[in-house]
């Protein structure tokens, strides 16, 4: 069976479920991401977004559903070749080389998305990357020495090295001061502008999110609860009563 | 810095060829081989840990390499430069399976097959009567026209290969070798195979142990299974422990001082296996970084006390 898509969908998962052992991570989960849309995905703690990270970037096999990238089937594909069809994800914590230069951490991403590229495109292209997220001036710094809010942006570098066509961004405002999570907002906006690229964030960060993003998805206990624009869910009375309900059992 | 590097290299493997010249090709000669060949292993050991992983399986490489020489030599004739080039191959293929299927583990696992991979080819030997068995094989001749420079000749080439692996290390293939040992997740998220990478660097390390087998049966003449028993991969790694493993320098180091150590230690009746013992834990005690680690860190000290200005500290 193939599916016609309009080529302005990035991603679409339909069914998506993961189960562990007797627990239903995420379940039945369907979700679409266009092109140059910033989307966010939200929901109190455990209620199934890192699973959903790891399912849509093939870090984690789908118990069942689909999943189609640019109009590609890859249900069921590896990490890698997810990847190469223009997926790069991050990773909530540590995500990067921790021993090596910064500009190594960068020459690793572009590696992993300019198969073929000489030395020379390949050190542009580190450059390039440093200079769109502000990271020129540490390039020969050891990444795990660098303050909390650099290290944030060299995980943004290092997944945007590949260019990818749909950057996925695991909590990349934590630990991050007013002004960082400011200037973090804008390179979004600038990579989406300067390049088309979409961008799908799993973020706590409430008023950035409702700030920055054009759609969100709201999870809860592994189901989608809600999807809509920022004011839609803002106002929806299932997504209050779902953070209020946390908050009460905190 | 890198250019200035291999120049340098190339400068001290021309060196200790000229040396070996010296040495000739009596007790000195086959101990300047033996150095040469157990700076290549160490080396070898080395590269495999860019991924992270230690390489116990190093003496089982370095023993097909051995045997597949001895083999092509003796019981097919064929010449001395095909016969290397059959170890460096019949390496790489035993390396690319082996490596293919184990890589999938880590850390402990990884060494533990490599051991055992180690101790079952050995007994594999012992059992092929066509390898001859138990006692090996013999007359594993090199060319006559090679004589007495015949050490010069092991020099040359094993400083070749060790320069080979260290132009690999400084590449950007290196880089992503060294990016997995640091944070696989991330090198596989930017869409680099990780498992291909790594089974690939198993596999030029593991042709490089073959080579270095060859150069030991046709130093030796004679193969045995003994010759290749897990212990080889220890010494490898004292070697390697001593030296130090953060500078391509290490490996080689820690060859020249244990093997001259250790042939002086023989002289005396002491028993190498305990001196190969004694040196990896006096250096994992004493020297974590081992000697060349120890000297750099001698050198930044000297540095900073010669220029206390904070413009000194800047390295």
């Amino acid at each position: 069976m193939i599916t016609t898509d309009t080529p302005s969908i990035r991603l679409r998962a339909q069914g998506l479920s993961r189960r562990f052992g007797g627990l239903l991570a995420v379940s039945d989960l369907s979700l679409e991401i266009r092109e140059r849309e910033i989307v966010g995905l939200i929901g109190p703690n455990g209620a199934g977004k890192s699973t959903t990270f790891n399912l849509l970037s093939g870090f984690l096999a789908s118990s069942s559903g689909r999943l189609q990238i640019d109009g590609h089937d890859v249900t069921g594909s590896s990490a890698e070749t997810i990847s190469r069809h223009g997926l790069v994800r991050t990773f909530q914590h540590g995500s990067m080389m921790r021993t090596m230069t910064v500009e190594d951490n960068i020459l690793i991403g572009a590696i992993g998305g300019m198969r073929g590229g000489s030395r020379h495109e390949r050190a542009r292209r580190v450059r390039e990357t440093a200079e769109l997220v502000g990271l020129q001036h540490v390039l020969g710094e050891t990444a795990g020495n660098l303050p909390h809010g650099l290290q944030r942006l060299a995980s943004i570098a290092i997944a945007f090295a590949p260019r990818p066509r749909l950057l996925c961004l695991d909590e990349p405002l934590t630990g991050l001061n007013q002004t960082e999570v400011a200037s973090v907002l804008a390179t979004f906006r600038a990579i989406r502008d300067r390049f088309d690229t979409s961008i799908l964030l799993v973020e706590h960060n409430m008023k950035a999110v409702m700030r920055t993003c054009d759609r969100l998805y709201v999870l809860h206990h592994g189901q989608l609860l809600a999807t809509g624009t920022p004011a839609e869910i803002r106002e929806n009375p299932q997504v209050l009563a779902a953070y209020l309900g946390n908050v009460n059992v905190d | 810095m890198n250019e200035r590097f291999f120049r340098q290299g190339l400068l001290a493997v021309a060196l200790a060829a000229l040396l070996s010249v010296a040495a000739g090709s009596g007790y000195a000669g086959n101990l300047v081989i033996w150095i040469a060949i157990a700076a290549v292993l160490a080396s070898t050991l080395r590269f495999v840990l860019l991924i992270g992983e230690l390489n116990f399986a190093v003496a089982a490489f370095f023993g097909l390499g051995a045997y597949a020489s001895g083999a092509a030599t003796t019981l097919w004739q064929l010449p001395f430069g095909l016969s290397i080039l059959t170890s460096g191959v019949v390496a790489l293929l035993a390396s690319a399976a082996f490596g293919y299927v184990t890589l999938r583990v880590k850390g402990p696992y990884f060494l533990l097959i490599g051991f055992a991979f180690t101790e079952a080819l050995r007994i594999l030997y012992t059992r092929s009567e066509w390898l001859g068995g138990n006692s090996g094989m013999v007359g594993i001749f090199p060319p006559a026209v090679l004589g007495d420079y015949f050490p010069t000749f092991v020099v040359a080439v094993a400083g070749a290969l060790i320069l080979l692996l260290a132009r690999i290390e400084h590449s950007h293939l290196g880089r992503v070798f060294v990016a997995i040992r640091d944070n696989d997740s991330v090198v596989r998220s930017v869409g680099i195979p990780v498992h291909a990478m790594k089974v690939l660097c198993f596999c030029i390390a593991s042709l490089v142990a073959g080579v270095a087998g060859a150069l030991q049966a046709f130093s030796n003449n004679v193969i045995s299974p003994l010759d290749f028993s897990f212990m080889l991969s220890t010494f490898a790694l004292a070697y390697l422990k001593v030296g130090g493993e953060r500078h391509a320098l290490g490996p080689v180091v820690g060859a020249v001082l244990l093997v001259l150590l250790a042939s002086v230690a023989q002289r005396f009746g002491g028993s190498e296996q305990i001196f190969y013992g004694a040196a990896i834990v006096f250096g994992v005690l004493f020297m974590p970084d081992g000697l060349t680690g120890w000297l750099a860190r001698r050198r930044t000290a000297r540095a900073k006390t010669a220029l206390p200005s904070p413009a000194g500290e800047m390295q």
